[in-house]
């Protein structure tokens, strides 16, 4: 019994993969959501949410969620295919552009943040966390169906 | 891309969506159990309404593709411990989620309602809302376990 549920390396990665990805998605959405429902907002507390949210959840399901992903790529032995799937290329591609943006979000919300109130700058951080709730949408797309 | 590729994608997307309310509902969970007046709790229960879709849509589809994705693989049953287990856990989660939603509903309610800011703020530090909360979370972390490692497959 024990072994017929002893994990293989591969998905014990893909758990963290799986549940950086999650993590970061849920951090993006909560982000986006906050943002959206302060934007018009004179205290900037429901943006201060968001700029927190982006920082303490989905910058750390970010870092977890890639980690994992360079895990799966050399436990599945994918550096080894001679014609990398195009679903692959999605991923790198989602997950790295992605960061940048988030990393972008992060900067220009961290400044908006110690300016007070919900300027321009944490407006903008909201805008990249929307944009990058498309973004992963499409990357967790690619990654179930594998298209080629 | 056949059908059974476009099922698995749709039914890992409506996980995701569920993941994406238990984050959100986590935030405000956390967030809600600090918050120190009646106004800040109804700015916060302003996001509340972005994860009920979230969760029906994603809690229904998950079932109905997951199911379907079974009928339709050779590799795997209905009847498989694994797949039976995982519809199980469904189960528990959503009558977990349920006695959730109904606990916080209310205190919205309160809260909207022109209820005592002492009541609404006792009810979102009380711990009774976020155990049922947080075992919701530790159901859908086996529901993941039981997805990924597959038991007796």
């Amino acid at each position: 019994m024990l072994a017929a549920i002893r994990p293989d390396d591969v998905d014990v990665a893909l758990l963290f993969h799986v549940l950086g990805a999650m993590i970061l998605l849920g951090g993006l959405v909560t982000a986006a959501t906050a943002g959206i429902a302060g934007w018009r907002e004179d205290t900037g507390q429901l943006q201060r949410l968001a700029y927190k949210t982006l920082l303490l959840v989905a910058f750390p399901g970010l870092v977890v969620m890639r980690l994992a992903a360079e895990w799966v790529y050399r436990e599945e032995n994918l550096d080894a295919v001679p014609e990398e799937p195009a679903w692959i290329g999605i991923g790198y591609i989602t997950a790295d552009l992605g960061g940048l943006l988030l990393l972008v979000a992060l900067v220009l919300g961290g400044i908006g943040v110690r300016r007070g109130g919900g300027g321009a700058l944490l407006k903008a951080a909201v805008v990249l966390a929307t944009l990058l709730v498309a973004v992963y949408v499409v990357a967790v797309w690619a990654m179930g169906a594998k298209p080629t | 891309m056949g059908f059974y590729d476009w099922m698995l994608s749709l039914h890992i997307l409506a996980a995701f969506a569920i993941a994406a309310a238990l984050v959100l509902y986590t935030v405000l969970v956390v967030v809600g159990r600090r918050a120190d007046t009646l106004d800040r709790t109804r700015l916060l229960f302003r996001l509340a309404p972005v994860g009920g879709p979230l969760i029906a849509v994603g809690m229904g589809l998950t079932l109905l593709l997951g199911i379907v994705l079974a009928i339709d693989s050779d590799e795997f049953q209905l009847w498989d411990p694994w797949v039976m287990a995982a519809i199980l856990l469904w189960a528990l989660f959503a009558e977990v989620g349920r006695r959730t939603g109904v606990y916080y509903t209310e205190t919205q309610k309160l809260a909207e309602g022109g209820g005592a800011e002492a009541e609404v703020l006792g009810r979102l530090r009380a711990s009774t809302g976020a155990r049922l909360h947080y075992a919701g979370l530790g159901i859908f972390l086996l529901l993941l376990l039981d997805m990924i490692f597959k038991p007796g497959a």
